[in-house]
């Protein structure tokens, strides 16, 4: 991966309500272009430059360097912090200490950084108390353990950690070239940033609008959108992310093995419900070591006054996967009742739980 | 500032179903599917009309509901699902929605008309689960509402708890039967579907929601 240049500087990391902010990372780019062609403003504060051509033509990495906090001193007025990695993520963390990562170098750098670089608290805090401190601890857990224990943009951060992913999101401003064009007057037509939903249209924009106006009636987590991933059980297919969470638009949709074929619940319980099922004799109902049911079931109960006859039942299914390194059993039962709804139950850890309603 | 303001002028239902703002100018129907587009006149949805899916409580008003979305958002139609709050989003693919351009509200609280309404303009179908017996002037305010926007609404309700208001469209359950082999294979509803106008005679359907594939197909 190429080395990057990263360039600190606090003082236009603020917004001015003047305008001046824009104008001076105008001026500061078209003095950093005049040194290297390629750099860019990532957001107001931070800039980039890929160091090996610049290195090449100045005479080394130091000669660089010199020459970039010369180019901010004059143009800004203030010292910059710098620093060299590769990778937008490790190179704006080495520009925060100050540090030259020599190349070949940066894995070794990213992964000793602390958590907290990652940015979510909550990822912190429970990676620590798993005796997880530093982001090279994280990237080893398996993904499929941090998808089950976290969301998807914690999968997100995994693979940032994991040095799949150079840069993070939130890290890169997309409006910030549009408005250095806007400020310069430049009357190019500017190509419609990929958004959330890839190609955008008026229709998007209005859907955006309309989904900003119940999370203000509602609060942030109120809108939801949706998309799959692979899994066995449709309740595992399913991801439900707040409207504008990162990379909520990935689908996954590779053949899974042991899928439960369609047709799918209508209604998919993100949090199970817990049943019983019983025999004819009115006996529990258990799912054995084999993966077979002790007894045909009759009944459902779903607490204890609510009983529903079962009229017809397939599976079970098994599935047996591995949940925190530990082996875990899970199969999944369809079954019609008296009455002519239809559920998709699970068994897991010798319970049964409701995961899905065909309604 | 001008002495006095004139009024609003007041439109006739008649009227405020077939104008509509120049922004939003365009087709006056979002289309609909199989088996769905034989059932109606026009065999599409008409912009600004609610029409409401009465099924008895898990006997297939939820798929139903969602296979009405599934051509237009297929098509690039933008549609919200209001107070679904377990949405069953691997069936919602099977039938056809393109969840990119689903907006999700499952749990409303109290306030899924507001919301409702909040999504009106945003989208172009609109699907709402009231959490209990929707309030008559709750359900006037939406559909008036509908009506000036050029949205569809489909309300999903239950025999015991009827949408208030006489609906556009109309598609009540009747009877849902599986048919199953080693797995649930197939349910087969009887669907009555009237309404106003061409649709006032009503006429009854056994459809299959959903096939083995998941999707919605004439019997």
């Amino acid at each position: 991966m190429e080395q990057l240049l990263a360039v600190w500087v606090e003082s236009l990391a603020l917004e001015q309500p003047d305008g001046s902010t824009l104008r001076d990372t105008l001026a500061l780019l078209d003095s950093l272009d005049a040194l290297c062609p390629f750099s860019e403003g990532v957001r107001l504060g931070l800039y980039a430059l890929p160091l090996r051509g610049p290195s090449r033509f100045f005479g080394g990495d130091e000669a660089v360097m010199r020459l970039v906090r010369e180019c901010v001193l004059d143009v800004v007025g203030t010292e910059p912090k710098l620093g060299v990695a590769e990778g937008l993520f490790c190179a704006e963390l080495a520009a925060q200490r100050e540090l030259v990562v020599p190349l070949g170098s940066s894995e070794a750098f990213r992964r000793a950084q602390p958590l907290e670089v990652l940015g979510r608290k909550d990822l912190t805090t429970t990676c620590q108390r798993l005796g997880l401190h530093t982001v090279g601890a994280f990237a080893d857990l398996d993904p499929a353990r941090v998808g089950e224990r976290f969301n998807r943009h914690a999968l997100y951060l995994h693979r940032v950690a994991r040095g799949e992913l150079s840069e993070m999101e939130g890290q890169r401003d997309l409006r910030l070239a549009r408005r250095l064009a806007q400020l310069r007057g430049e009357e190019e037509f500017f190509e419609e940033q990929q958004g959330f939903f890839g190609q955008r249209g008026a229709g998007d924009d209005r859907a955006d609008a309309a989904a900003h106006r119940v999370r203000r009636r509602l609060g942030a987590e109120a809108v939801v959108v949706a998309s799959l991933r692979g899994g066995r059980g449709p309740e595992d297919r399913a991801t439900l992310v707040p409207w504008g969470s990162p990379q909520a638009n990935v689908r996954d949709l590779a053949p899974w093995p042991g899928q439960l074929a369609a047709p799918s619940p209508a209604t998919t319980l993100a949090h199970p419900v817990p049943l019983q099922l019983r025999d004819a004799a009115n006996r529990p109902v258990v799912l054995n070591t084999r993966g077979t049911l002790s007894a045909e079931p009759a009944a459902v109960i779903f607490s204890s006054p609510l009983r529903r006859e079962i009229i017809w039942h397939a599976g079970p299914w098994p599935l047996v996967e591995r949940w925190w390194s530990r082996h875990r059993r899970r199969a999944h039962l369809q079954m019609v009742l008296a009455s002519g709804e239809a559920l998709l139950v699970v068994a897991e850890s010798s319970r049964w739980w409701l995961v899905g309603i065909y309604d | 500032m001008f002495a006095f303001s004139p009024p609003r002028p007041s439109l006739s239902p008649e009227l405020l179903a077939h104008v509509r703002p120049v922004s939003l100018a365009k087709s006056r129907t979002v289309p609909l599917g199989e088996p769905w587009r034989s059932f109606v006149p026009g065999g599409a949805l008409r912009r600004g009309s609610t029409v409401v899916v009465e099924a008895p409580v898990g006997l297939g008003g939820l798929s139903l509901a969602l296979s009405l979305l599934s051509e237009a958002s297929a098509l690039g139609h933008w549609a919200a699902v209001v107070g679904v709050d377990d949405p069953g989003v691997v069936a919602m693919v099977e039938l056809g929605v393109d969840l990119r351009r689903v907006l999700f509200v499952p749990r409303p609280r109290g306030a899924w008309a507001e919301s409702a309404a909040d999504l009106l303009d945003g989208v172009d179908l609109l699907l709402v689960r009231p959490p209990s017996r929707a309030a008559h002037g709750a359900a006037r305010r939406l559909m008036d509402r509908v009506r000036e926007r050029g949205t569809v609404l489909i309300a999903l309700s239950e025999p015991r708890a009827p949408w208030p208001l006489p609906a556009d469209l109309f598609f009540r359950v009747t009877q849902a039967e599986w048919v199953a082999s080693s797995r649930l294979d197939a349910r087969y509803l009887t669907v009555h579907v009237s309404g106003r106008g061409e649709a006032a005679r009503g006429a009854e359907h056994v459809v299959v929601v959903p096939n083995r594939r998941g999707r919605a197909e004439a019997n």
